[in-house]
């Protein structure tokens, strides 16, 4: 292949490999300078972006994020839904000493037809029984779906029935929706936010564990803890905690 | 040579570089993560046994299911002349371009409880969340399009001389196809195959919303490695490994029998 027959025109290959890099410089450029990046539960999705908004924010599972901050993902603020993660990071020296910010409390829910024609949480402790969706033994959800069942002498409930554990709260809420599982425990602001969906069934208040939110600035290198610290100041001022009522959260004492 | 040839030369040798230290550092760093002499222990936890032989079993029937049905079919797309061809070409590759959640969700909203067929399956006393069978029908809508891809480009590229020459010497549609175009276009179905294994294998968004992740029933490979992230992570890149050398053992005997065969081609004939 001769140079001279381009003639003088720019080689397509290198026109192409120039655009594809403008596009890169472009898509990695930080969208704003303003922007934190904010690590929440995913039963925060619906209420953390309404406190804080313009900020960017990665919705999973509390133990998924904390993993991932401990691998040093670019979080500047983390929004753990159990205690026990925040203060992990704290320990570890990642993440500055958390604060509650809200409360949250677990409910039984089915399908809104309920196929199964579940009435009480006791109908559990038939073997056989149910097709269930509750949260992994290692996210915040299960932990505190352990608890409950444990209160209510309910322990041998996930061995009795068909159990799917989901990593996420989200995919708990998705399955029962969808009518894959005919019942299972659910974030109480969650089922709030499905109430079309969903079919709520008593449990006794109780038998409720102790659900806790933390916040905590995250420490690393160029972290935006300015940034990090004005997103905890909404969560618990005045608006924040309006939010947060609004979205059905419990709220912890004004400090 | 010039020196643009030169230069050119060059640029492919970076890129080639490249290309191979992207792709294989994270499998690299994967494997020193965990000393090998570990590995044994990690992955003899009942959890990782049980999800094992779930994924085998399930990854069994699926590619069964996708070779028995997928073969025929395909050969029918390459070879066919009908009206909507290339539109049929192009929606079967469909699956091909959705996340796996939305496979799951597509599964759902078609086959699950309050789905299209959901009331049909119902009444004939089939509920198919939280099943194997369900585990089965993610992996074959996931993975069968990229059999079917390649199986459709291996048969297209047959030298049809060849087939019409067996019909006239009498042979039966039947046996066309199962003597002269499947030996004919095996190497291009073993390359389609493999892919389509190693992409079933880790499968995980589609089984999980659609199948669930219940233990010893529909919690595959994948959806162990998710759920021991947590707990232990050197047990999570065990099964990483575990996942890693299924899928590259079968890769490589996909590409192996040309080596002692010498007849045939060492390039796949649908090239992909």
């Amino acid at each position: 292949m001769h140079l001279s027959r381009y003639g003088v025109r720019v080689p397509p290959i290198r026109l192409s490999c120039a655009l594809a890099l403008t596009l890169i410089a472009v898509a990695l450029a930080p969208a704003a300078a303003s922007a934190t990046t904010i690590y929440a539960a995913s039963s925060l999705s619906k209420v953390v972006p309404t406190i804080a908004p313009g900020n960017r924010t990665n919705f999973a599972g509390s133990d998924t994020l904390a993993f991932q901050i401990e691998q040093g993902a670019p979080a500047d603020v983390f929004l753990s839904a159990a205690p026990l993660y925040a203060e992990r990071l704290h320990a570890k020296g990642l993440c500055d000493a958390p604060v509650v910010f809200a409360l949250n409390t677990l409910t039984f829910v089915t399908p809104a037809s309920n196929p199964a024609g579940i009435t009480r949480v006791q109908q559990l402790d038939r073997p056989g029984g149910y097709r269930l969706a509750v949260g992994g033994k290692n996210v915040p959800l299960g932990i505190y779906t352990r608890t409950l069942l444990g209160k209510l002498g309910l322990g041998r409930a996930l061995q009795k029935n068909t159990v799917s554990q989901y990593q996420k709260a989200t995919d708990v809420v998705s399955t029962i929706a969808l009518g894959s599982a005919a019942a299972g425990f659910i974030y109480t602001t969650d089922w709030y936010a499905n109430a079309t969906k969903l079919l709520a069934i008593p449990v006794p208040t109780s038998a409720q564990p102790l659900i806790r939110y933390e916040a905590c600035a995250v420490r690393r290198d160029g972290a935006d803890t300015a940034g990090a610290k004005a997103v905890i100041a909404r969560l618990l001022s005045l608006s924040g905690r309006q939010a947060l009522f609004n979205a059905h959260f419990g709220l912890p004492p004004k400090t | 040579m010039t020196l643009t040839t030169g230069i050119f030369r060059g640029f492919l040798i970076v890129t080639a570089i490249a290309t191979f230290a992207f792709l294989l550092a994270p499998i690299a760093a994967l494997l020193l993560q965990v000393p090998i002499r570990d590995l044994p222990g990690l992955l003899r936890e009942t959890a990782v046994t049980s999800a094992l032989l779930v994924s085998l079993k399930t990854n069994v029937i699926a590619n069964v299911i996708i070779l028995a049905v997928g073969t025929p079919a395909a050969y029918l797309l390459a070879l066919g002349r009908f009206r909507g061809r290339p539109a049929l070409l192009t929606l079967i590759e469909l699956p091909l371009v959705l996340p796996p959640a939305v496979a799951g969700i597509a599964l759902l909203t078609a086959f699950g409880a309050f789905g299209l067929f959901g009331s049909t399956l119902a009444d004939a006393g089939i509920f198919l969340p939280f099943t194997q069978a369900a585990v089965v029908l993610a992996v074959t809508f996931v993975a069968g399009p990229y059999y079917v891809r390649a199986a459709v480009a291996a048969f297209a590229s047959l030298d049809r001389n060849q087939l019409d020459a067996a019909r006239d010497l009498g042979a039966s549609e039947g046996t066309v196809f199962r003597r002269i175009a499947l030996p004919l276009a095996a190497d291009g179905l073993r390359a389609g195959w493999a892919l389509a294994f190693a992409r079933g294998i880790g499968e995980f968004g589609a089984t999980l919303l659609f199948a669930g992740s219940v233990e010893r029933i529909t919690e595959t490979l994948p959806l162990a490695v998710y759920a021991q992230l947590d707990v232990n992570l050197d047990s999570a890149v065990a099964v990483g490994i575990l996942l890693l050398a299924i899928s590259g053992g079968v890769l490589l005997v996909a590409k192996l029998p040309p080596l002692w065969s010498p007849t045939r081609s060492s390039t796949p004939v649908g090239g992909w």
